[in-house]
């Protein structure tokens, strides 16, 4: 313990000193530009900025990465906030509750909300990260396909909260978006899916185009033309933080969001993407005002975007302690510091401390400089609902182009963006919900390809499940949480009907 | 009589067919060994009895006839602004072809002076090509002569 | 009224605009972009930045690095294949560009590209496989490991980077060799693969020597033998399955530079040269030296004869697993 303060303290030593922070601050900057275009997140972003660092000392070059990183990361929430568009497919969650808050005016607060649980979940989870890598990620590592595929399961329990309207029509869009999740090449035989001789259908439809389509350009089809355009909102200064009240509504939602998000982040693979999901359902679940989600709740902000930010941060438990790239993220950043002489793993640790430590401390350094860079950005940002809506939602369209455009330099994904806008045009018309859309279309590939692996593991007996205790003990628990869940779908099924019969006497 | 829900539930159901229909030429695959077809076929026998569900629920819902679409002009126009995007961004390559969608949006669509359409258009399409592009390294298609 | 008609106009703008092609000046007259068919991170991707960094500056022009990635790399090598062949696109590609068009055969589609539609550059690495197992599995040598694979048909499991992908074909090229059948667990990409085997979910993985080495050093895993013509030479202690009498059991994770077929002879010229100056860059040597890749360069002839050995015996291997739903 005694050591690990030590070798911490070195890592803090390299890490403020001025010409590092610098390069945090301009690695910082840089990730908030990258990251403010739908889709180019992360990920994009440190692979696109990777040789400009070749040159560079491995501390500075791994800190401007760092900076970068958490950046990107932050950079789809203000987007998410301010224009509807969800940067990632974990941003869709903020769309909802924190866009119902911008257009109440509370856009500063959402932000700055935004911005603390993003720094308090990033600090948080590093500091797990620190102290509990190498027992985590052995036990991380027990996470196979069964298990993986009784988690997913609470991916889809998530549907039971998420809405706000019919349980019914929740499912059904649900099932949908599960459908559209099938379509490419099939991970486990190699047959083309409803492609259509479309190559680029290849890797199914991507979470970015159909997102930012079903949310974005929606939005854009349904409210550019009405004949009032929306208000234009003008911030005061005074409006710019959140209230005290807003402040104690988002304290337990980003403590729980941490928690959740940086236990579901260090199992390996794409499941961090269902934490922000998983968040949301549960600060509903909690919430003495489940009514007020969907309209601008402070928890539907906090919860998720807490969740979702130490969730990748605890991705980078298993690369760290082991060396495994244990999702698309910690794989680019594990090349990232390859590139320049680190390589993560058991050995790393006991061989480079300082360097080890040194990311540790980077990584909260570039947490901490992205918090002091971003809190007064809110203010400039806000500015930007300044701009009447003919002027911005041109620009908002040209953005989500260029953003859904760049992650895969593919026209097909252009394309899927404008389809799935219509898409989401038309069911709002009819009163359908599009997150569970998106939902299915995250979830539908990973929770068939654990599935089939399972089987392929076990020779087809599904006993497989119940051999292995951590698969056992979650599907026992999804079981549970399930038959809780349709008490509600029961419940809320009569509130519908009985909101129907009203609707029947022309009385709402 | 032809309700909101019963024409979205119906869709939804014929939606379910045509995969149904769709995923004849993939093996089905059986329970111990799902071949490719067998997740769609659950789906959309799922999405079937949704759909189905949705319709016979939906008579006491407003008629199809009350949804109204005031802003459809708006909305054609941006949706063919946006294909237009799609279709000329590799062949004209971005500033052209988001100076165009700028241009025809702002100034055709929603009126805006002249002056003030051309200024934002110029300004936004280079300016983000300069930041993106050149600084920040995304690559992005250009056009003819380069541009 | 007025919509339609600017709607009109501007298709007939974008038509116009379309045959136009820049004139050839001297090349490289504006950025060249280099294809990486995989996402960030992955081997193409990191072997095309530092390739792109180094050529950006013999070039004194701007070498973009793309990722377009989909259909297990498809996308990505057809969107090169029918590129303007000037020498402004290229890509990098996979020893799975001869994999995909025989898998397509396979399955009776009309194949996405094939491999004559490029024009190769250079091959700047190739490292074999090998193949690792869990450090507490009993086999303690390859002769062990296809003993037991022999005695219980099915039963031993290895993970691989997706159905037909490389590290899939390589394990089904020792099967064949070896004449024994293994139970294949396909995961999204190498990353998971490698995770698969380090939870001990499968008991086997073909593997490029570079990641599982510290894996190796670590204890938890054990290599039993490499795909190679000869050892690896971080393992020396490791035989080649050639060297156990399995001589077909041959196969290379190896990254090469490609240009669309009918890209002009001066152009290609330039950038074979190009690139052969480019290997020797301290910057990018320093690179791939820390990542692990041994650069292997080849060109002209010789990149061409490996490169169509390969194709061949990949193509067989693909012909052999056949369609994978009959199990």
């Amino acid at each position: 313990m005694l050591e690990t303060l030590h070798n911490l303290a070195i890592g803090f030593s390299v890490a403020l000193s001025p010409p590092v922070l610098l390069y945090a601050f301009v690695g910082c900057v840089i990730g908030t530009l990258v990251g403010v275009l739908p889709g180019v997140g992360p990920l994009a972003g440190i692979s696109l900025l990777l040789p400009a660092t070749f040159g560079m000392d491995a501390t500075r070059a791994i800190v401007m990465l760092a900076g970068i990183y958490y950046g990107a990361m932050y950079g789809g929430s203000t987007t998410s906030i301010l224009m509807r568009i969800p940067g990632e497919a974990a941003s869709v969650m903020t769309c909802i509750d924190g866009y119902a808050m911008a257009r109440k005016g509370r856009a500063g607060a959402a932000l700055a909300i935004a911005a603390v649980g993003s720094y308090v979940a990033g600090s948080a989870s590093v500091i797990g990260l620190m102290l509990l890598a190498p027992p985590l990620a052995a036990f991380a590592l027990r996470f196979g396909p069964p298990e993986y595929f009784a988690l997913l399961l609470f991916g889809l329990l998530v549907l039971a909260y998420m809405s706000s309207g019919s349980m019914l029509k929740s499912l059904a869009m649900a099932a949908l978006g599960l459908l559209l999740g099938m379509v490419g090449i099939d991970q486990m035989s190699g047959y083309f899916r409803f492609a259509y001789g479309v190559v680029e259908l290849g890797d199914g439809l991507g979470v970015v185009p159909v997102a930012v389509g079903l949310f974005g350009v929606a939005e854009i089809l349904a409210t550019a033309g009405q004949p009032v355009p929306p208000k234009v909102i003008e911030p005061r200064l005074r409006e710019l933080l959140p209230s005290r009240t807003e402040w104690r509504q988002s304290v337990g939602p980003i403590g729980r969001g941490t928690v959740l998000g940086f236990l579901v982040g260090i199992i390996p693979g794409s499941a961090h993407i269902i934490s922000s999901f998983v968040s949301y359902a549960l600060e509903r679940k909690l919430s003495k005002h489940p009514e007020q989600f969907g309209h601008g709740a402070v928890a539907g902000v906090a919860g998720p975007e807490s969740a979702n930010n130490s969730a990748t941060s605890g991705a980078f438990v298993p690369m760290l302690a082991l060396g495994v790239p244990s999702g698309p993220i910690p794989a680019v950043m594990l090349a990232a510091m390859m590139v320049h002489g680190v390589s993560p793993g058991p050995l790393l640790i006991r061989q480079q401390p300082e360097l080890f430590w040194g990311f540790i401390a980077s990584m909260y350094v570039g947490n901490l400089v992205l918090l002091i860079l971003n809190l007064p950005l809110v203010g400039i940002f806000v500015n930007l609902l300044r701009v009447p809506y003919p002027y911005l939602y041109p620009a908002i369209l040209a953005f989500s182009i260029l953003g859904v455009y760049a992650v895969n330099g593919s026209v097909v994904d252009v394309w899927i963006m404008l389809g799935m806008g219509v898409l989401g045009y038309v069911l709002r018309k009819l009163d359908f919900e599009t997150a569970p859309i998106v939902l299915g279309v995250v979830l539908a590939p990973m929770i068939e390809l654990a599935l089939r692996q399972s089987l392929a593991m076990s020779d087809g007996h599904y006993a497989i499940f119940f051999q292995r205790p951590i698969a056992a003990t979650l599907l026992v628990v999804a079981a549970g949480m399930m038959l809780l869940s349709l008490r509600t779908f029961i419940r809320r099924g009569l509130d519908w009907r009985a909101r129907m019969a009203l609707a029947e006497k022309g009385e709402s | 009589m032809l309700t909101v829900d019963r024409v979205a539930g119906a869709s939804l159901a014929l939606v379910a067919l045509f995969v149904l229909w769709e995923s004849r030429t993939l093996p089905l695959g059986s329970l111990a060994n799902p071949g490719p077809a067998y997740m769609p076929v659950l789906l959309a026998v799922l999405l079937l009895v949704g759909g189905i569900a949705i319709a016979a629920l939906g008579g006491p819902t407003p008629p199809l006839t009350s949804l109204a679409f005031p802003e459809w002009r708006h909305a054609l126009a941006i949706f063919l602004a946006c294909a237009f995007a799609a279709l000329a961004l590799e062949r004209l390559g971005y500033r052209l072809t988001v100076l165009l969608v700028l241009l025809f949006l702002l100034g055709v669509v929603e009126r805006k002076r002249p002056v003030a359409t051309v200024v934002f258009a110029v300004a936004f399409a280079t300016g983000t090509y300069l930041l993106f592009d050149t600084l920040l390294r995304v690559p992005l298609p250009r056009g003819p002569f380069g541009m | 009224m007025t919509v339609a008609r600017v709607v009109f106009l501007l298709v007939l703008v974008l038509m116009a605009a379309t045959p136009f092609a820049a004139a050839q000046e001297s090349f490289p007259s504006r950025p060249i972009t280099i294809v990486a068919p995989f996402p960030p991170g992955g081997v193409a991707d990191l072997t095309a930045r530092p390739v792109a960094a180094a050529m950006e500056k013999l070039l004194k022009s701007p070498v973009g690095v793309v990722n377009k990635t989909g259909a297990a790399g498809a996308v990505g090598m057809q969107s090169v294949a029918v590129a303007r062949p000037d020498g402004y696109t290229l890509l990098l590609a996979l020893s799975s560009i001869s994999i995909i068009p025989e898998a397509d055969k396979i399955f009776g589609r009309p194949p996405a590209f094939t491999v004559d539609q490029f024009a190769p550059i250079a091959l700047i690495s190739a490292d074999p496989t090998v193949l690792v197992v869990p450090a507490d599995k009993p086999w303690k040598t390859a002769k062990d490991f296809i003993d037991d694979a022999r005695s219980r048909p099915g039963q031993i499991s290895f993970s691989s980077s997706g159905v037909y992908g490389t590290l899939h074909m390589a394990m089904e090229l020792l099967s064949h060799a070896a004449g024994i059948k293994l139970r294949h667990v396909p995961h999204a990409g190498a990353g998971p693969a490698l995770t698969a085997i380090l939870g001990g979910h499968v008991d086997a993985l073909a593997s490029g020597p570079a990641v599982v080495l510290p894996h190796i050093k670590s204890g938890k895993l054990r290599a039993l033998a490499g795909w190679g013509d000869k050892r690896v030479a971080a393992l020396p202690d490791v035989p080649t399955f050639r060297e156990l009498g399995y001589p077909d059991a041959e196969f290379y994770i190896w990254a090469g530079l490609f240009a669309p077929k009918a890209t002009p002879e001066p152009v290609l010229a330039k950038l074979r040269a190009t690139v052969r100056e480019a290997v020797n860059d301290p910057e990018f040597k320093g690179a791939m030296d820390k990542l692990e890749t041994p650069i292997t360069f080849k060109q002209g002839e010789e990149f061409q004869r490996f490169f169509e050995t390969d194709a061949r015996r990949l193509a067989e291997g693909v012909r052999k697993v056949g369609r994978v739903d009959t199990k």
